[in-house]
């Protein structure tokens, strides 16, 4: 595998926001005409990783977390209060007009296409600000219409178009000029089950056939689950977990949990694990692996109470987060 | 009118002069731009009546209160119902606004007449202080002039308000309305009096323009304040009665409307 | 040769973005229809009103009507090329807080360049009707020569004018990074630029002439290159020269305008945080 080379270098960013104290009532608002007192917020402090090429990293935290202000700081639009960002090697502050040529940037629920104008005129403006050549335009034209089928919707205007197909023209619009990088803030947010899909199978296929690199802030579990070989978790502006996802899995959340239906409302409990869910016949137990197995679980259990199902649940990224959220 | 709904436009009002207040920027902005804008027309007056001392019956020192008394009318004359009545229809929120068991336009009057008390506060005074130390002392003509300019000002911030508010209307029928904003807007300050006093303009056109409302808004308060004409003056007379007439029409021409608009609402959704 | 590929970048980009602004305004002709109405309305209103005060004091601090006219003209063509070009400055506010560069930061141009052009407003030009009406009004009266170089001269005044124009638009503007409030400038920016620029700043008091020429060089949009031109005396740049520091003062101010604009631009905290 050649996917040694790091395309980004976060070196101990820190971003803190200025806000405003608002007093209260007409008092508070006439206090404010004088005085003006603010307090600066951490948003991000101190973060520090790597991404090597060819990788999809996801970011997840809660609201609030400082995952945008990161994934923003990443791709130029905010100026981080201390720390460097090197992409390519290049500090992105210092030469954003180069670095930028090499990533595109998708942010959900916010276009860049033109609204009154058919899709093709957006594009022909990303050409000439990108400096895309006729030919290379057509071939990477051609590649997404394997991949999304954006070739039909050329000619149509963007206000006509619904937001399954809205989203597939910003998609393509970001990778016009064929960016190393491809940053994707909350993509999937609002978007119904079979756009998900085909933003998801985009970013597959492009990761795949390209080598982009793809880092993408998201909610929705399933698109860490079906797209991200690394998961960072952020908290407080803290980086709080960095790996991929079975072995964050193993290490925070090592255990599983034995769904058991009895025959009758009793459930007994059970020593070396945790009865986690109990409703009329059936529970749910969760265990650590290394404290019992399954099998001898169920053979305990059986021993106390009449069994009629059993089913095991790994732990799952919700475990996860969970655990790394402190919920 | 119950008293809960009395009390449902005061706390609009209270809301609203909050509002308004926390931005500052905007606040000093004003201050600052009001005044340079007042000074220039100060000083234009001054290099025009250099060489002549009086001027269509007025002297110098009265046109520089006629500057300061018109910005400090330019702060009644303030209001948004028209935009907020456009966004309100551009959003689909109106019919809403409508259901509401208070009137919707009893709510953006409230909101413009707390707009106004913030302003007179954050604006009037301000440019008032600055008129006085850098221009003139804006003394009204007399006691009686003084309660009669107090009487036709009240009268042409209703006309303001139901003009604007009306012209608001119209986005019940057409969607963009910026162009027609910008025309009334520059129409009222051209033909009002609010910068040049309409008695310089020629007497065709000033005769057209006293049967308009445009001057009800500016020129007739502003004249009674400097005492352009004696009180008990045919003039003056006359022109509180038109100006009266005006807030007759247009208070029916707005009563007209508003069933017009609601009836719309209520059969369309909005 | 690397800035020269640059030049022609933007100079390709621009050219791209004119058609945009072109196809988008096709796609509502009522607005122009709207526009076309108003934007006459005020300033062949506005200078009427002015011919009715000059008729009554005979003139301005020695600007006879038709010299008055030529001034007022040059004025609103170069603030119709301001409105094209530079308008977004008005609104930055709203850019700000709506964390629209977020945009312009991912792509590889200059943000002033992008925030500046992405945007151009073609209905600016629905003001250079009544600029050339009052213009050419101004010059018939006064007998003013079109020899090639008094039209060169005046090219160069009015892209002078124009930049001074921008720039001082961007400077406020750009305030709008620090307080995050969405200021609508443009009432009271047009308001001074009429007052200043459509009159003789001679009028004006000395502080504020000093203020006008040598700090907010606004008495350099029309002032000070049109008494140059016309010959009348402003006590400072008689005759070419004028029209030279014009344009002097317009690079200026927009590369002040520029560095201001992106030291503020280090303090843009997108949209929603």
């Amino acid at each position: 595998m050649e996917q040694e080379k790091v395309v980004i270098e976060v070196n101990h960013i820190c971003k803190q926001y200025k806000v405003l104290k608002k007093g209260e009532g007409i008092k508070g608002a006439l206090k404010g005409l004088v005085t003006r007192e603010s307090r600066l917020v951490p948003a991000v402090d101190d973060l520090s990783f790597q991404i090597k090429a060819g990788e999809i990293v996801g970011f997840i935290g809660p609201n609030g977390a400082g995952k945008s202000t990161t994934i923003k700081m990443m791709s130029g639009i905010l100026t981080p209060t201390s720390g460097e960002i090197l992409i390519n090697g290049m500090d992105i502050q210092k030469k954003r007009k180069e670095v930028v040529r090499n990533i595109g940037v998708i942010f959900g629920q916010r276009s860049q296409l033109n609204w009154d104008l058919r899709l093709g005129e957006s594009y022909e403006l990303l050409r000439h600000i990108y400096q895309i050549d006729k030919a290379q335009y057509e071939e990477t034209l051609d590649v997404m219409d394997q991949i999304l089928g954006i070739k039909e919707l050329l000619d149509k205007p963007v206000r006509q178009m619904s937001l399954g197909q809205r989203v597939k023209g910003d998609l393509v619009a970001a990778m016009l000029h064929s960016p190393d990088v491809l940053f994707l803030d909350e993509p999937t947010i609002g978007l119904d089950i079979s756009s998900k899909y085909a933003l998801r199978k985009f970013v597959k296929e492009i990761n795949e056939k390209r080598k982009t690199t793809i880092i993408l802030t998201t909610h929705d579990l399933a698109d860490i689950e079906q797209l991200c070989d690394r998961l960072i978790i952020i908290n407080h502006g803290h980086l709080m977990e960095d790996g991929n996802l079975s072995e964050i899995v193993n290490r925070i959340a090592p255990y599983k949990t034995l769904v058991v239906e009895y025959y009758d409302e009793y459930a007994p409990e059970h020593d070396k694990c945790e009865l986690c869910f109990h409703e009329e016949n059936v529970a749910k137990y969760r265990f650590g692996k290394k404290e019992i197995t399954a099998a001898r679980l169920i053979e305990e259990l059986s021993a106390k109470a009449q069994i009629k199902d059993v089913s095991i649940e790994e732990a799952g990224i919700d475990d996860i987060i969970r655990v790394a959220y402190g919920q | 009118m119950s008293r809960a709904g009395i009390r449902v436009y005061l706390q609009v009002y209270k809301t609203q002069i909050i509002r308004s207040m926390t931005y500052k920027f905007e606040v000093y902005g004003n201050i600052l731009m009001q005044s340079i804008i007042m000074l220039a027309s100060a000083y234009f007056w001054k290099a025009l009546f250099k060489n002549s001392d009086t001027v269509k019956g007025v002297d110098v020192d009265t046109m520089l209160i006629y500057t300061v008394v018109s910005a400090m009318i330019s702060v009644v004359l303030t209001c948004n119902v028209e935009r907020r009545i456009m966004t309100s229809v551009d959003k689909g929120t109106i019919a809403i606004d409508m259901m509401r068991p208070v009137n919707v336009f009893g709510v953006f009057l409230a909101e413009d007449i707390a707009g106004i008390t913030a302003l007179v506060f954050q604006n009037m005074l301000p440019i008032l202080v600055i008129g006085c130390l850098f221009i003139k002392l804006p003394t009204p003509a007399g006691p009686a002039h003084f309660a009669l300019f107090l009487v036709s000002l009240f009268m042409a911030f209703w006309i303001n308000w139901l003009i604007a508010c009306m012209f608001g209307m119209i986005a019940f029928w057409t969607l963009n309305m910026d162009a027609l904003i910008q025309v009334k807007k520059h129409l009222i300050r051209l033909l009002s009096g609010s910068i040049i006093p309409l008695w310089f303009f020629p007497a065709w056109l000033r005769n057209i323009l006293e049967w308009l409302p445009f001057a009800y808004l500016y020129q007739l308060p502003l004249d009674l304040y400097i005492g352009k004409y004696p009180v008990s003056s045919a003039q003056c007379q006359r022109g509180l009665c038109v100006q009266l007439l005006w807030l007759v029409l247009l208070t029916m021409g707005f009563l007209f409307l508003q069933k017009r608009v609601t009836s719309k609402v209520m059969i369309q959704g909005g | 040769m690397k800035l020269l590929r640059e030049l022609f970048h933007y100079l390709d980009v621009t050219a791209a973005n004119i058609k945009i602004a072109f196809l988008s305004i096709i796609e509502y002709p009522a607005n122009i229809i709207g526009w076309l109405l108003s934007n006459p309305i005020q300033f062949l209103v506005g200078f009427a009103t002015i011919q009715f005060v000059v008729n009554e004091f005979g003139a301005i601090n020695g600007w006879n009507y038709g010299q008055l006219a030529f001034l007022y003209g040059l004025s609103v063509i170069s603030h119709a090329l301001s409105m094209i070009f530079f308008v977004n400055g008005w609104f930055m506010g709203w850019w700000v807080l709506d964390g629209e560069f977020d945009r312009m930061l991912t792509r590889p141009m200059s943000v002033v360049y992008q925030f500046f052009f992405t945007n151009i407003n073609i209905f600016g030009i629905t003001d250079l009707v009544p600029g050339v009406i009052v213009f050419a009004y101004g010059c018939q009266k006064i007998g003013f020569c079109f020899t090639l170089a008094n039209v060169f001269q005046i090219l160069v005044l009015l892209v002078g004018a124009t930049l001074i124009r921008g720039g001082v638009y961007l400077i406020l503007g750009s305030t709008s990074f620090w307080t995050r409030s969405a200021i609508d400038f443009g009432a009271f920016t047009q308001e001074l630029f009429d007052k200043t620029t459509m009159y003789p700043i001679s009028m004006y008091p000395e502080a504020f002439q000093f203020i006008l020429t040598y700090i907010i060089p606004i008495g350099w949009v029309s002032f000070y290159p049109v008494s140059g031109l016309l010959g009348i005396e402003n006590g400072l740049a008689n005759g070419q020269v004028a029209t030279w520091i014009t344009l002097f003062a317009g690079i200026l101010t927009m590369l002040v305008a520029a560095g201001f604009f992106k030291l503020g631009l280090r303090r843009y905290e997108s949209a929603g945080n």
